[in-house]
């Protein structure tokens, strides 16, 4: 296997595993099922936060 | 204290909208002017030959076709007054001029057009809308002259033949100061620790001036301005404290009523149809043309929340600090008419400075547009307000 | 497979949860061009976080949470669609994103809290997210920045729950619970201490209604408190009179004035009369969507034309280049699709117009009509705007009309343009449109705190009657869903188009959906 095929494979590969990976959190919504997770962490952190409120 | 003369008379005059004495006037073939807003001038509806008369709808109970045309989240004051127009009685009037104040104002006033509630078998009726301006600078005098130009003089002289010449608009203001300068009069004897007149009998006052012809009202003012000069008051002072009422438009001389039965005496009024600043003298010079000068007082007397640059947004509190203090108010109510949205902000920001920043103790209500809709509400409130200035004054040892 | 328009049930991805189940399948084109566009959010939002002050800002603001949701909110509005129309919305959308990642970023560059870039923050003047930006139109040096737009306005789009903690906070402070949610929310944001701080001066301006005039006081109040002056352009409610317009005109000047004298910034009338053509083009461009939304074949409506339009007119205001392109591209897609005569359902039953004040929450409702009930939203009350053609010319002359044409963009901005300027403005032009575009329906959104609104609802009742023509009302809170939530939104029109209409839906699953708890 010469050089130019082997990157290729590696190339092609790498991309078929970005694919595969990518379109399963696209295609199962995974992306926005992690940041539902998120999201109760930051709020508890904001209720935590000092702020100067006034009119 | 004794009764007031005249005080029946007047309270007989906010009874219904269309007064005797609107009757009488019209039965004069005075032409009646009718107006919903404090940014309309008031001179300017009182020229020779018309007359103004401030809308408002006593003893409103139901308001159901006013709810089925603008729904119940509107201003009762709104509300009430299309029914009242559908109704039929505000059948007086020869024109309406409205400004484009608040929006419930404004569609009100347009249903009323829509619905032909006023104009049935009225050749010469109309409608003006007029724009005011919401900021104290040259741009919205210029704008506002332009307005009473367009929308209340040129109508008035072309419809009805109205002399709206400078001579004429400054007799008009020459009658609107007396009126003003005998009713501040009245209003002075509330800076007295025992008060000789109530703030419900100034209110009455007051209310009358705003909803009957100059013309046919001076007179009984002037006979009560001197009732009062002479009047004895309590042996005792009978309030507990002193409160400044301010807020949205009040036309319910009951609410006063109200806060006074608790034992609060209401010492100054700086709400729409109070006497601040509706009945504050214009003042004039012989330089500047007539309308310019009424249109600079409206504008800079103001206290409409729609005004909204920041020079207006701290005049308002300041004057009521110093109405308050001027007459030794030992607390406020900041009221609005429910549903009220420039009132809802004005309220809880002018509430907010007044305590915290000019140290009065605060009391912020939504009311309904007749108290006694929410009259039990109301007093516990006023009450509780009322304890806990008392309380405070113990704490400080007796002093404010 | 689901390449066709309308099969997949789209109710069935709603869990009950924060988010769905999975994305939809669109056959093998359109769902590649799908996730190609999911890769370029995610590129666009991955460039936005991975900066230190971004990261800073997202642990000291509130509302930077809701951007959590971003990829959802494009989810929502390309629910069923394929094609030119799936295509459409992302040019859109992810424009949008664009601009507002940039927006954010800018923001906390300059904020003293986060960025503190002290030359930059001379160079920012800030505005309200309502209001109409033609009056930053000449000034290409300086950085218009909106707070309410990234703090109140979008989070709402990412999130239907984002500002109830914004409208608990001020309601504490003892307002009033009944005015418009939204300007409320702005100034909980602004009292809350959760407002970047930045700008050589802010322009503020009575935009839609008397709320959003009144929550403009509290806000410049802490502005002018952290020391940043504030200038309010009075633009004149009753805009189509004559009489107003000069009075207009000045209340531009001064602002121009003010601007020049606190950023030390000049007027520049070349780029201005640059941006004047933009305005032009996506005049143009939009008049164009509407004449084919009168045929039987509409292709630009919905949120497609709302949400763009929203953005375009009034926050771009023919300021950023890259709308003409996307105005453009719509075109060409618009076009390629009505050539074909495509739909974007399977099925159109009623030409619908929807007016009012539209639930900010449920922005995609708009798109439930139509996959839910086969109901076309021809156009929308907020995207009946001017379409005036603003001179573009650098003339002497046009320099003059310059200040006018600037005026009258301000005084038209979206929903001020119909909820000011009298009853013929609201109530008489809907069924002028009503008949233009053939319309056999109106969808009437009642927000119960829109005082403009409700003031004519027995007006709208009767002439409805009078012309013969469906009227639905549709409740709801703008900003919050716990007054109407979205399935209360949808019932109204449901039980509308069972018991009137006796129809059965187009897509039953879409119902009724568990979506209270969702983002």
């Amino acid at each position: 296997m010469n050089k130019v095929t082997k990157a290729l494979l590696i190339g092609t590969g790498a991309a078929a595993g970005f694919f595969g990976v990518t379109f399963t959190v696209y295609f199962f919504n995974l992306d926005m099922k992690l940041t539902a997770l998120m999201e109760p962490i930051f709020l508890n952190h904001y209720d935590k936060i000092k702020k100067d409120s006034h009119l | 204290m004794r009764d007031l003369k005249h005080l029946i008379y007047f309270e007989n005059l906010l009874v219904n909208s269309d007064n005797e004495l609107i009757q009488q006037a019209k039965k004069d073939g005075k032409i009646c002017a009718a107006y919903t807003c404090e940014n309309v001038p008031e001179p300017l509806l009182n020229l020779d030959g018309v007359f103004s008369a401030r809308l408002r709808a006593p003893r409103t109970g139901s308001m159901e076709m006013g709810t089925y045309y603008m729904t119940s989240l509107l201003c009762e004051y709104s509300r009430a007054l299309l029914e009242r127009a559908l109704e039929g009685g505000f059948n007086f009037a020869d024109c309406v001029i409205s400004p484009d104040g608040c929006s419930m104002m404004n569609r009100c006033v347009e249903n009323m057009e829509m619905l032909h509630t006023m104009d049935g078998g009225k050749d010469k009726f109309f409608y003006e809308f007029m724009e005011i301006p919401m900021k104290c600078d040259d741009n919205g005098l210029n704008l506002y002259v332009v307005q009473c130009q367009n929308h209340i003089l040129k109508p008035l002289a072309e419809t009805f033949g109205i002399d709206t010449s400078d001579a004429a608009l400054r007799e008009a203001v020459k009658k609107h100061n007396h009126l003003c300068e005998v009713i501040q009069q009245i209003g002075e004897f509330r800076k007295e620790e025992n008060p000789r007149i109530t703030g419900y009998e100034f209110c009455v006052l007051t209310m009358a001036s705003f909803v009957t012809p100059y013309d046919l009202i001076i007179g009984k003012l002037e006979e009560t301005l001197e009732e009062v000069k002479k009047r004895k008051p309590e042996k005792e002072n009978p309030y507990r404290v002193r409160l400044a009422v301010v807020g949205s438009e009040v036309d319910d001389v009951d609410y006063i009523k109200l806060i006074e039965e608790c034992g609060a005496y209401v010492c100054v009024d700086r709400y729409c149809m109070g006497s601040f600043p509706g009945r504050v003298p214009i003042e004039m010079n012989d330089e500047e043309d007539a309308l310019t000068q009424i249109c600079r007082h409206y504008m800079n007397m103001g206290q409409c929340p729609r005004y909204m640059s920041t020079n207006k947004l701290k005049g308002r509190k300041k004057y009521v600090d110093q109405l308050a203090r001027e007459y030794n108010a030992d607390g406020i109510i900041y009221e609005q008419i429910k549903f009220c949205d420039p009132w809802a902000y004005e309220k809880m920001m002018g509430g907010f400075v007044l305590e915290e920043n000019y140290g009065f103790p605060v009391l912020q209500v939504d009311r309904p547009y007749n108290i006694d809709a929410g009259a039990g509400q109301m007093r516990t409130r006023v009450q509780a307000f009322i304890e806990s200035i008392e309380i405070k004054k113990i704490q400080k040892g007796g002093e404010k | 497979m689901a390449k066709k328009t309308g099969a997949e049930a789209l109710g069935r991805f709603y869990t009950g949860g924060k988010v769905r189940s999975r994305r939809e399948w669109r056959g093998f084109k359109d769902t590649m061009y799908d996730y190609s566009r999911w890769l370029v959010i995610m590129g666009t939002l991955g460039k936005f976080i991975i900066k230190p002050r971004n990261i800073k800002a997202m642990f000291r603001y509130r509302w930077m949470a809701n951007y959590l949701a971003v990829p959802m909110m494009v989810d929502r509005h390309t629910q069923g669609l394929r094609g030119e129309y799936l295509r459409m919305c992302h040019v859109e959308q992810d424009l949008i994103i664009d601009d507002v990642a940039k927006l954010l970023d800018n923001l906390f560059r300059g904020d003293r809290r986060i960025g503190n870039d002290k030359e930059f923050s001379k160079k920012v003047v800030l505005v309200d997210e309502n209001e109409m930006t033609a009056v930053m139109m000449g000034f290409p040096t300086l950085k218009t920045l909106s707070r309410e737009t990234p703090s109140t306005y979008v989070p709402v789009l990412l999130n239907q729950h984002a500002v109830e903690y914004y409208l608990d906070k001020i309601e504490e402070f003892g307002l009033a619970p009944d005015v418009c949610p939204m300007p409320a929310a702005e100034a909980g944001v602004s009292v809350d201490d959760d407002a970047p701080i930045l700008g050589a001066c802010a322009i503020q301006c009575n935009t839609t209604c008397d709320g959003s005039l009144l929550s403009n006081g509290v806000i410049s109040k802490r502005l002018e408190e952290d020391g940043i002056p504030v200038f309010q352009i009075g633009a004149p409610l009753r805009h189509r009179e004559d009489d107003v317009q000069e009075y207009a005109a000045q209340e531009i000047r001064n602002a121009i004035a003010f601007i020049e004298e606190h950023t030390g910034a000049k007027w520049d009338w070349k780029e201005y009369f640059e941006c004047a053509r933009r305005v032009n083009v996506a005049t143009r461009s939009r008049m164009e969507w509407l004449d084919m939304n009168r045929t039987e074949y509409p292709q630009v409506f919905g949120s497609n034309l709302a949400l763009y339009t929203e953005t375009n007119y009034m926050a771009i205001c023919g300021r950023i280049p890259a709308f003409e392109k996307a105005d453009r591209k719509l075109c060409k897609l618009a076009e390629q699709a009505y050539a074909k005569k495509n739909m974007m359902a399977r099925e159109y039953r009623h030409r619908a117009i929807v007016w009012g004040v539209q639930s900010h929450y449920y922005f995609d409702f708009l798109l439930w009509i139509l996959n839910c009930w086969g109901i076309v939203p021809l156009t929308d009350m907020l995207s009946m705007v001017s379409t005036k053609i603003i001179a573009e010319e650098d003339t002497p002359e046009n320099r003059e009309q310059a200040y006018y044409d600037m005026a009258w963009l301000t005084e038209n901005m979206i929903m001020r343009n119909r909820t000011h300027g009298g009853y013929k403005v609201l109530l008489d032009e809907l069924w002028e449109f009503v008949d233009q575009f053939n319309a056999d329906m109106v969808i009437l959104w009642e927000h119960t705190s829109c005082k403009a609104l409700d003031g004519m609802h027995g007006m709208f009742e009767d002439r409805a009657r009078e012309k013969g023509v469906h009227l639905v009302w549709v409740e709801h809170d703008l900003f919050d869903p716990r007054i109407v939530s979205r399935q209360g939104v949808r019932d109204q029109i449901n039980s509308y188009m069972r018991t009137v209409f006796n129809e059965e839906p187009l897509d039953p699953s879409l119902e009724i959906l568990d979506d209270a708890n969702s983002w």
